[in-house]
């Protein structure tokens, strides 16, 4: 009787349809493994058609922020940055790609969709205004609004480009921080391995393998990234396949001199002992499986005998660069005295960006 | 419809015309989206609802009570009677989002402004027409067009819009001087003490570059008395944000009560 009325029946459709309709998820959970998000150059240039080095490149680029106090992860106190901000920032990180002129690059913190950095769309803007042909992108921090500090949208993430076709890009979740409560964790970040392969001329089986572990967990989330990060790479290489992989592994390495910096990061007001991502002291021994098991682009032994000169992060806008985060690694040869830590380029993030050349297999 | 505002508003007046019709009572009782206002002396209010109070035949006053706290709004519904089977009215309100939006101007928690930003003193004055057809007992639509006007005291940095459902398209207006708003509802009886509601609103803001926000509402009352009303339903949202347009589902709950105060 009811659906003789036609105006109920209206009604009825009418909810069904907009029950039916699609509607994005709060917050983007990622529970599985799962492809990521593949972006194309708007002008793609012609891709070397041999190779028998390529230059890798790893840079946090810290969402076009530049040196912008920011709050997050800075004393500062700004949230939203403004169109020209991370325009003028984008172009600093650009010129210096353009100017190193990498085949290859691992990029941490990259807004596509963020209300923070004007909404631009890094990924293809990069790519835009780059050499790169092709990207893939997986989100770290996929939330429509995030209710606190006025942060709202959110869409940051790790991203890999490349001058040749990506055909596979797998993302696959991380667990998330165990030191933070419930609400926290639901709006908080989702750590990723970022792994593609690419159709390199004359290689059959190569991968890029990107990563950003958890920065300010204190207890064991950052070991837990770093553990299943080596468990990917050792999975590639029982299966005959070459990688080169990296990211900001947020500790430093095995021996380094300083492992706490805690009170020269801290902020006014701030309590040394609730400070996060600044104690690396029980830390020493998470990167030595990475050291013991593949080529890193800057041995150990180099390193340590000269630790300055490889640093690659500084949260201290007044002084120099602090402590080294980020690394790259291969199952395959790198060239020899090939690396370089661009720490001149300052002004583009809190973060340096390092290179090195790549022994392609014959 | 996003070109065309001026065809969408007559295809929405006309809906509401047939020569059919025939005249009801100027007054109503639970009269949300209608042209009649609540009768004389009654007092409705709900959870969602604005409250309103029948102050005479032609004149009702509404306000969202809670919101009122931290966000003084005042409406007043006007009928101008009837002409054949349409009931015209007027709905004029005012509100001062200022205080509400510094104090979701803050860090952490609760912060959906970012605290960079001080939203200066501003006002909205809202002017509506409302035209009302009774087709059967069981069934009357509505039509609607409004400007919202916005006043303040400075300039709002765009960096500092809330980009969410129904807010949004809503606090438009403040960075943009006015906006237009249209929009159709339905409503009617199911059977027995079941009632419908559809109500659909149109929001155009011609100085934005994100000009166009509509609203869908579906709503299922059971109204058990003259006192007593209760319903579920949804809203369905598209707007064009910032970043993009998006679509958002949000369920709906209501309970409204409603108390004859003068005789």
């Amino acid at each position: 009787m009811v659906f003789k009325n036609y105006r109920f029946t209206l009604f009825v459709c009418m909810l069904l349809c907009m029950i039916c309709m699609h509607c994005e998820p709060w917050v983007e959970e990622f529970e599985e493994t799962e492809d990521a998000i593949l972006f194309t150059a708007s002008q793609r240039l012609a891709p070397p058609s041999s190779v028998s080095t390529m230059t890798v490149m790893d840079w946090n680029i810290r969402f076009g922020a530049g040196r912008i106090p920011w709050f997050g992860d800075s004393c500062g106190d700004r949230v939203i940055l403004t169109e020209e901000e991370v325009l003028s920032n984008l172009q600093l990180i650009a010129d210096k790609i353009n100017e190193i002129q990498p085949d290859i690059i691992l990029l941490n913190e990259v807004d596509i969709e963020s209300k923070r950095s004007a909404y631009i769309d890094e990924m293809q803007w990069l790519l835009d205004h780059t050499h790169f042909n092709y990207g893939a992108y997986a989100s770290v921090w996929h939330v429509q609004f995030i209710p606190s500090d006025g942060l709202g949208r959110m869409n940051m993430g790790n991203a890999i480009l490349s001058r040749w076709p990506i055909t596979e890009a797998i993302r696959i979740p991380l667990p998330p921080r165990g030191d933070q409560d419930e609400l926290t964790k639901y709006f908080y970040l989702r750590r990723n391995i970022l792994k593609v392969k690419i159709d390199l001329p004359n290689v059959s089986d190569f991968y890029v393998v990107g990563v950003h572990t958890s920065a300010f967990s204190r207890d064991e989330t950052r070991k837990k990234h770093i553990d299943l990060f080596k468990a990917e790479l050792d999975a590639l290489d029982e299966a005959g396949a070459w990688f080169v992989a990296g990211g900001d592994l947020n500790t430093v390495p095995p021996g380094a001199e300083r492992r706490y910096f805690c009170v020269e990061n801290l902020c006014p007001g701030e309590d040394p002992d609730e400070k996060e991502g600044c104690d690396f002291t029980k830390e020493e021994t998470w990167l030595q499986g990475l050291y013991d098991t593949y080529q890193s682009a800057l041995p150990l032994d180099e390193y340590l005998a000269n630790e300055e000169m490889y640093f690659t992060n500084t949260p201290d806008w007044g002084g120099y660069w602090q402590k080294k985060l980020d690394y790259l690694f291969t199952n395959n040869q790198w060239v020899a005295d090939s690396d370089s830590t661009h720490q001149e380029a300052v002004e583009c993030s809190d973060h340096a960006p390092i290179s090195v050349q790549w022994e392609v297999p014959q | 419809m996003k070109k065309y505002p001026f065809l969408t508003v007559c295809i929405l007046l006309v809906a509401a015309i047939s020569p059919t019709g025939r005249s009801v009572a100027k007054t109503a009782q639970w009269s949300a989206g209608t042209a009649f206002p609540v009768q004389r002396g009654r007092f409705e209010f709900g959870l969602f609802q604005p409250a309103t109070y029948g102050l005479s035949e032609s004149l009702e006053l509404s306000t969202h009570l809670l919101p009122n706290i931290f966000m003084p709004n005042m409406g007043i519904k006007w009928s101008h009677g009837s002409t054949g089977p349409y009931h015209w009215a007027t709905r004029h309100s005012i509100y001062y989002p200022t205080r509400l939006l510094n104090l979701v101007a803050k860090e952490g928690i609760g912060g959906l402004i970012s605290p960079e930003f001080t939203m200066p003193d501003m006002i909205a004055v809202h002017n509506e027409l409302l035209v009302t057809r009774v087709w059967d007992p069981r069934f009357m639509t509505t039509a609607k067009l409004g400007i919202t006007l916005a006043l303040g005291s400075g300039d709002l940095d765009p960096r500092s819009t809330i980009d969410l459902p129904l807010i949004f398209p809503r606090l438009s207006v403040f960075y943009h001087t006015y906006s237009i708003r249209t929009g159709l509802n339905i409503q009617g009886r199911v059977f027995f003490r079941w009632h419908y509601q559809l109500n659909s609103d149109i929001f155009l803001i011609p100085e934005a570059e994100e000009d166009f926000a509509f609203d869908q509402t579906a709503f299922l009352l059971w109204r058990k008395n003259a006192r007593f009303q209760s319903g579920f339903g949804c809203k369905l949202t598209y707007a064009e944000y910032p970043f993009g347009t998006q679509w958002h589902l949000i369920p709906m709950l209501d309970t409204q009560w409603a108390f004859q105060i003068i005789k």
